[in-house]
């Protein structure tokens, strides 16, 4: 096959083969070639089918911005299937799988074709006014049809088999574009000795001098020049040269985002070879020469197999070596296109017609096109396209008036070469903010007040030849450098046959045809007309931001690279106002669509977020913990043993805790070491109790407030000396307690004497519960004695347990005796696996946070975070006798007495025991004064802890209810999924309330 | 490609975090046996001790496991006069090598900072991936991460795959 090959053209390896399907159909392309030059290689236009028309499409463009050609692509494995990828991007290698998208039964004859049959009533804003009544039908009928015909391709079922890496880069200066501005102004910086980082996201370097070679540059020819080129920056140590790398975005300070393609060419990828790498580039400066896109004509049938751009007909066929076709007619507004149709006509193709739809054109051009045979038409306009699944020909005429056409003619063909000329590619510099002027003469934004230190050349600045473009990349690198404050040596680059060029901008193309059967495309991707953008306007879209929403232009995964101007051009000639009035979309990161592994990077499986676990979670694990993750921890949930639920497990856990003693790993609280003279004082500012008198030894209960007087955190603080505080806060407050000690300290205290060191991971936390506690704990301990008179309740000593430091706290979060020993973290285990021998005289269990959970909630301990949510005070969880009265100040306390702090009916931290007492509540659970209340009831708050307590034999809860204490001993309701419950409110001590357990 | 680096936990060392404030700097060089450093990232060392200076009023002591008690009591003889907070944290963190000829580039797979920058015998408190660490180049081709126990897993898993990645040659 392969009959559309030109001999002698392209820069593929015609010395391999190489076999692919597409569709189930096998054919053949060379190395070097995309999907898209190998099927056009091939005779094969049709492609896809379009989003909502399903119109039948082919490949408009050769590069990134293709709106058309997107198919699903299958590597080898399970897992590497993936949608709507680029056919003029995605590389060809020996086995790959391509298909064809957003058809059925079959691309040639496709059912949703019939949208296209109706699309005078799927015009714009159809979706918004249609499927607005019956309400009902919504949620039930509209929302799923939607969906389910909605986007392009079929998401990926399997997890992505791939991997994906990162990497940082810095660097002097990086360039994003390797054409004739990029090149010259890496080769400038270069020999100058910056360091310079030049991305292209094509295969070769090259840009347009790929597609259109002029013919010698530095007296030398294209091809031979190139190659030292890049012969020469590959070589130097100051260069690094990445291909098939996409610099997607540009974020503050320099930081260009770069997504990296490593494997997607490869049919036998190297093992463990990550499939695309996120480069994140830190540059001192950058230059953006990422070249202009061609623009489109707006003509009815724009969008048929065979309608093309020039400029990719041009690239086709010098760099791929394939003709899009034999007879192929051009339409253009710009000088651009007359250079491609002379490429095609010397390549062999015939053409028919140069359709040019201005009223003059140069000489030059009209001779050269004379010297070819070719049949210039200026002053003309192409009305219609006919074909379907490939274009057959076209009707013309010539502009006689405004939007008319006289002397209509057909010319048949199978290809049509349009050129509405060239939009500046500013996409990364909107990114930046960078402001765009309108450049009135040339119509086109051009980049204006910079905010990083960026530099635009060549065709981003809507330079428009390859001589122009090389000028302005040595004279970008000039700027670049003198930022740097280095100096360049000029270098000069001398084109010979540069093919200069000009054009003007169009709405859509004149026709006699009835405006609202035309069929003239703007947006491809997402089927917009340009009657779209008319009839947006006239239902009120005044702005570009609105026509783009009323309409979707531009909204597709190409971000209007295509369709931007032209549907701004439209909609400012509906308007009757200049196209700078009507504003300009921003362009948004990435530059074109980047898979969520390459933003995920490393992240995935079990590196997916940190996991933190213990030095005991070892054992845990081995022992058949089941673990909840608790802020980034791992904590043991609970220990089931065979045949247990969790409610039988926890049960378990509670019982045998409360009636000889359990063991639970609490290393996970945070720790903070506050040091130094003033360290009290500094205790005293930041925690609502008093600390001045606190001995050293000795242990309390220490709360914190934010200075709107809220609970933020709370724990045990020991005394080990004078000047020495051990801080324990919540297991989730850790950092962000440091971090809020730290900001007091250092903005408001700077001229205390205090300092804090984090050391929630120097120690490792055991708790040993219950009856037997002390019995368990004491044969290992030394330097202290346990009694209950030497070492009472809330004391705490250091000395040595199983032969390891040790600092011993007595403290209880159950109830019961309670111990906690802090070892250095690397003996947690160690520690827990000697007590957990001892503990077997005693039937010793092991417990997790569930239980820890219900053993608190019994003697109607809070957790912060659960009990609490930032808008609880002391008062309102019962705790007044946690604040020092008669310090001067402390974080919070002026809040406290602010009116509304003080009123009854605030919500209050009360006990709920419900009547029928097998019912647990549901956490999170609403209350109402009865169930039976008209809806909307009232709320009066909500259930924050419950739990079946094994100790009392029936179901306790915790609840924030309005004027709560007020309230306690009547009842209220909890409606729950399927039937209310009510409830009478109580204190929250459920289990030894007078605390005789403790005193052992 | 060859890849002829090594990533290796360390044995444990004694460490402490220094608190102070300038003026009692000198007394602190004193009941070290050395000076401090003064300028933020320098390190100083002196047998088996050395300090890192992290900030205005912080240094990163380390020294073996078992000198760790007499450098607590000549810091506390003089705390009467010089007042200060030495904080041990020898189990808090666990220290990674990084060494060989990649060893700067295998960094850069997860720390933003420009590692060309950081010259030998310099530290700095910074982040590998979302983790704080305190990374030291040891030596042109050697680095430290002194990590928070808990984050070793994590930062090791990382530098595991990078090596997978590094070796393969993409």
């Amino acid at each position: 096959m392969n009959n559309w090959r030109v001999d002698g053209k392209g820069r593929i390896n015609r010395d391999k083969r190489v076999r692919f399907t597409f569709d189930g159909v096998s054919y053949q392309g060379y190395e070097g070639d995309t999907v898209a030059s190998a099927l056009l290689a091939n005779g094969v236009h049709l492609m896809g089918r379009s989003f909502k028309y399903h119109r039948p499409r082919g490949p408009v463009t050769a590069g990134s911005e293709e709106p058309n050609a997107l198919i699903g692509t299958s590597r080898s494995g399970t897992g590497r299937f993936e949608p709507n990828t680029r056919a003029t991007v995605q590389e060809l290698y020996e086995g790959l799988t391509t298909v064809s998208q957003n058809k059925w039964p079959s691309l040639k004859f496709d059912v949703g074709a019939v949208n296209d049959k109706l699309h005078k009533l799927f015009a714009a804003g159809f979706y918004y006014k249609t499927f607005m009544w019956p309400k009902s039908f919504w949620d039930k009928v509209y929302e799923p049809v939607i969906r389910a015909s909605a986007g392009l391709g079929v998401s990926p079922t399997e997890p992505d088999a791939d991997t994906y890496a990162s990497r940082y880069l810095h660097t002097e200066l990086l360039i994003v574009g390797a054409g004739p501005a990029g090149l010259a102004a890496a080769l400038t910086a270069a020999r100058n000795g910056t360091e310079v980082v030049l991305v292209d996201e094509n295969r070769e370097l090259g840009g347009s001098l790929l597609s259109e070679a002029p013919s010698a540059i530095d007296g030398n020819n294209t091809e031979s020049w190139l190659a030292e080129v890049i012969t020469e920056l590959e070589a130097r140590d100051n260069v690094r040269v990445m291909t098939r790398a996409t610099a997607i975005g540009y974020y503050h300070e320099n930081m260009v985002g770069v997504a990296e393609k490593l494997t997607d060419h490869m049919a036998h990828p190297p093992a463990n070879a990550p499939r695309e790498r996120m480069w994140r580039i830190r540059a001192q400066e950058v230059i953006l020469a990422q070249g202009a896109l061609e623009r489109p004509l707006v003509f009815d049938g724009n969008d048929r197999p065979g309608v093309m751009m020039a400029g990719a007909t041009q690239t086709y066929l010098n760099r791929y070596g394939v003709k899009v076709g034999n007879a192929a007619v051009v339409v253009t507004s710009h000088d651009s296109a007359w250079y491609a149709a002379f490429d095609l006509a010397d390549a062999g193709v015939k053409i028919p017609a140069i359709v040019d739809v201005r009223a003059t054109v140069n000489e030059y051009l009209q001779s050269e096109a004379q010297k070819r045979g070719i049949t210039a038409k200026v002053g003309h306009s192409v009305t219609s396209v006919s074909g379907t699944k490939r274009v057959s020909g076209v009707k013309i005429g010539r502009i006689s008036g405004d939007q008319q056409v006289a002397d209509i003619s057909s010319i048949p063909c199978d290809a049509v070469l349009m050129s509405g000329g060239w939009t500046p590619s500013l996409h990364l510099f909107s990114h930046t903010k960078g402001s765009l002027h309108w450049d009135e003469e040339n119509e086109v934004f051009l980049p204006g007040e910079r905010t990083e230190r960026c530099h635009i050349a060549g065709g981003g600045r809507g330079l428009w030849s390859q001589q122009a473009a090389f000028d302005d990349g040595v004279h970008a690198a000039q700027q670049a450098l003198t930022s740097l404050g280095q100096s360049a040596q000029a270098l000069s680059v001398d084109v010979d046959g540069d093919r200069a060029g000009s054009g003007v901008v169009m709405e859509e193309l004149p026709s006699n045809n009835d405006k609202l059967a035309r069929r003239a495309f703007v947006d491809f991707q997402n089927d917009v007309t340009a009657k779209d953008i008319r009839l947006a306007v006239r239902e009120g879209m005044l702005s570009i931001e609105h026509v783009k929403r009323f309409t979707t232009n531009g909204m597709a995964t190409d971000q209007g690279k295509m369709s931007n101007m032209n549907g701004l051009k439209i909609a400012a000639d509906e308007l009757g106002r200049p196209t700078p009035k009507v504003g300009l979309t921003t362009f948004r990161p990435p530059y074109t669509p980047t898979t969520f592994g390459t933003f995920a990077g490393y992240h995935k499986d079990e590196l997916f977020e940190v996991t933190r676990k213990t030095n005991i979670d070892s054992w845990a694990e081995e022992n058949g913990a089941v673990f909840e993750p608790v802020s980034l921890w791992r904590r043991a949930w609970y220990y089931p043993k065979a045949g247990e639920d969790m409610h039988a497990a926890v049960a378990r856990e509670c019982r045998e805790t409360r009636a000889s003693v359990g063991m639970f790993d609490a290393s996970t609280l945070g720790k903070i070491e506050v040091v130094g003279p003033d360290a009290a004082e500094f205790m005293n500012r930041m925690y609502t109790n008093p600390w001045t008198k606190l001995a050293a030894g000795r242990c309390r209960y220490g709360l914190l407030l934010g200075e709107d007087g809220f609970i933020r955190d709370d724990g045990v603080i020991g005394r080990i000396s004078e000047d020495r505080f051990h801080v324990t806060t919540t297991t989730g407050g850790a950092a962000r307690v440091l971090t809020m000690m730290e900001h007091f300290l250092q903005t408001e205290w700077p001229d205390l004497d205090v300092w804090l060191t984090s050391t929630t991971e120097q120690w490792s936390t055991i708790a040993l519960n219950g009856p037997n506690a002390r019995k368990v704990l004491e044969p290992f301990v030394k330097g202290a004695d346990l009694s209950a008179e030497a070492f009472p309740h809330m004391a705490l000593r250091e000395c040595s347990v199983g032969s390891f430091e040790a600092r011993l706290f007595r403290v209880s979060f159950t109830g019961e005796l309670g111990f906690e020993v802090n070892v250095p973290s690397e003996h947690g285990r160690a520690l827990w696996e000697i007590l957990y021998q001892e503990g077997k005289k005693y039937d010793m269990c092991v417990y997790g946070t569930e239980t820890m959970h219900v053993l608190r909630a019994e003697k109607g301990f809070i957790i912060v975070g659960q009990d609490t949510d930032g808008t609880v005070t002391p008062a309102d969880a019962g705790l007044t006798w946690a604040i020092g009265k008669k310090k001067p100040d402390f974080v919070g306390k002026r809040s406290l007495t602010r009116p509304d702090m003080l009123l009854p009916n605030r919500k209050q931290l009360v006990g709920l025991l419900t009547e029928d007492p097998s019912v647990v509540l549901e956490e999170g659970a609403q209350i109402v004064e009865t169930g039976d209340t008209a809806i909307p009831a009232k709320m009066l708050g909500h259930v924050t802890s419950s739990y079946w307590s094994e100790a009392l034999g029936r179901s306790i809860a915790m609840a924030l209810i309005e004027g709560g204490f007020e309230r306690n001993s009547t009842s209220i309701d909890v409606p729950m999924p399927g039937q209310t419950h009510r409830a009478t409110i109580s204190g929250t001590v459920f289990y030894d309330p007078d605390g005789d357990r403790i005193k052992m | 490609m060859a890849f002829n680096s090594t990533v290796e936990t360390l044995p444990q060392m004694g460490r402490f975090s220094l608190r102070c404030k300038r003026e009692n700097t000198v007394a602190m060089s004193k009941a070290l046996g050395f000076e401090l450093p003064s300028s933020i990232s320098e390190t100083a060392q002196s047998g088996n001790r050395s300090v890192l200076k992290l900030g205005p009023d912080e240094w990163m002591l380390t020294c073996l496991m078992e000198e760790r008690s007499a450098i607590e009591r000549s810091f506390a003889a003089i705390y009467p006069d010089a007042v200060h907070s030495l904080t041990d944290i020898s189990s808090r963190e666990v220290s990674i090598r990084i060494s060989g000829p990649e060893a700067e580039e295998l960094l850069t797979t997860s720390c933003p900072r420009d590692l060309a920058v950081l010259k030998s015998g310099r530290g700095v408190r910074t982040i590998f991936d979302s983790v704080q660490v305190i990374l030291t180049r040891e030596d042109n081709n050697q680095f430290r991460l002194d990590v928070w126990r808990s984050f070793v897993p994590h930062v090791m898993g990382l530098l595991t795959v990078a090596v997978a990645e590094f070796e393969c040659g993409l």
